[in-house]
């Protein structure tokens, strides 16, 4: 009894002290709680395990029903704002340790993608150290199959790991603003395609949306399909592919505010 | 021992990146901005930026001090940026202790941008400044806020100002 007259006296709000850092503390307490239990990089895992999380849920139960008839396993990711650049990385990089073939073509076309591209107003030297470091890790991917665990390691260790998804966040923010007429559709609101870059794709944590995906998969002319799974009637759970109609490389799945990746039966 | 590693991987990187952007500020600084190089090389977290206000602006013939704070996570956090000295401007986003409203040094920092960025959007703030007055919480503010700008949850006004 007493303890909870304790806990009620110190929730209450106390005008004296100050809330802003009442509030970034909780921020961060609930940050290192999530980076200190989730990967950046999950380990793989059987598509039943998505089964165990819904279990006294009937419509999300079909619908992991309906993806393991399509997906046999899945790779969970941090929820840390990155996840959709983290998992597009990994598992596109991924895809190409036994293409070797496609992995060169890659590469040929990364070397110039951003110098080549539009001026991002960035000073080059910060440019070129997060451009390095991307290349460092693509080129893991030379060494082959062999490489996974290799590529694996980079990708949770955030020395490396955030260098490349702060790289992809500016080939986004390039294909955006090079196409902005085109992309200002999608803005809502009357924000420039500019601001828009600025606030929500070049800033690490900004969570990802269809416009995000839309830019980075056509400045890389990689193919990701994407799988919705939220309460919508439809058992089936709705893909959508990006850019529409390219060939698809990357797997992902969508759940409110997250991507994981996934792994097709047939490979 | 791998986080051994990543440790004196990140510090050594940190390091490159700070040497860096001393090295470019000092060959190549924006119009009225001097940082005092011998303190940064001396500690390389904490510098101080001189500024002078633009001619032709509200700020014309003023000095000002800027002081840079780097924490081990930069350029992934955002440096912490106040300025310093007697003369803090007076102006609608900056406050008497200093401590300045603008959005990339929270919100919108990104680990592209550099000391240099921030110099030359304080020097673009400042300029387009047309009446000079604090901002309209500032005696509120300056009494309760945290030593450290990053741990204010800032609601931006227009940037426009």
């Amino acid at each position: 009894m007493s303890d909870s007259t304790e806990t009620d006296e110190n929730n209450k709000y106390n005008p004296g002290e100050n809330q802003d850092d009442l509030i970034l503390q909780q921020h961060r307490k609930i940050e290192k709680e999530i980076s200190e239990s989730i990967a950046l990089i999950g380990n793989k895992e059987a598509l039943s395990s998505l089964e165990s999380e819904y279990s006294d849920d009937d419509i999300y139960r079909q619908k992991v029903q309906d993806l393991s008839n399509k997906y046999k396993s899945v790779r969970r990711t941090r929820p840390d704002g990155n996840c959709f650049f983290r998992a597009f990385a990994f598992a596109y990089l991924e895809s190409l340790l036994d293409n070797q073939q496609e992995f060169a073509k890659f590469k040929d076309t990364k070397n110039c993608s951003i110098r080549g591209g539009v001026n991002l107003g960035f000073p080059q030297f910060t440019l070129e150290d997060f451009h390095d470091t991307f290349m460092e890790v693509v080129n893991v991917v030379g060494n082959g199959p062999s490489a996974c665990d290799e590529l694996y390691k980079l990708f949770n260790n955030s020395g490396y790991s955030d260098y490349v998804v702060v790289y992809l966040r500016l080939i986004a923010s390039g294909q955006l603003q090079k196409e902005a007429e085109f992309y200002q559709n999608f803005i809502e609101g009357c924000r420039s395609v500019l601001d828009f870059c600025h606030q929500e794709v070049e800033p690490m944590f900004k969570e990802s949306d269809h416009i995000h995906i839309i830019a980075l998969s056509s400045a890389l002319n990689v193919g990701v399909r994407v799988r919705y799974m939220d309460r919508g009637d439809s058992s089936e759970v709705i893909a959508h592919d990006f850019p529409e109609g390219s060939k698809v490389a990357v797997h992902l799945l969508y759940r409110p505010g997250h991507y994981d990746i996934l792994y097709p039966s047939t490979s | 021992m791998q986080s051994l590693k990543a440790g004196h991987l990140d510090a050594s990187r940190w390091e490159r990146r700070l040497q860096k952007e001393l090295m470019s500020l000092m060959k190549e600084p924006p119009p009225g901005v001097e940082v005092d190089g011998d303190q940064a090389e001396q500690n390389l977290s904490l510098w101080t930026v001189h500024m002078k206000g633009a001619e032709g602006t509200l700020y014309e013939g003023e000095s000002f001090q800027l002081q840079f704070k780097f924490s081990p996570k930069y350029p992934f956090d955002s440096p912490e940026v106040t300025f310093i000295g007697s003369n803090i401007p007076v102006h609608p986003h900056v406050y008497s202790n200093g401590h300045i409203c603008l959005s990339i040094l929270t919100d919108d920092w990104s680990p592209a941008l550099s000391v240099q960025s921030v110099c030359l959007s304080i020097v673009s703030m400042l300029s387009s400044c047309k009446e000079k007055k604090r901002p309209p919480d500032n005696s509120f503010y300056v009494k309760t806020c945290n030593k450290n700008p990053k741990k204010t949850k800032w609601w931006y006004h227009d940037d426009s100002v």
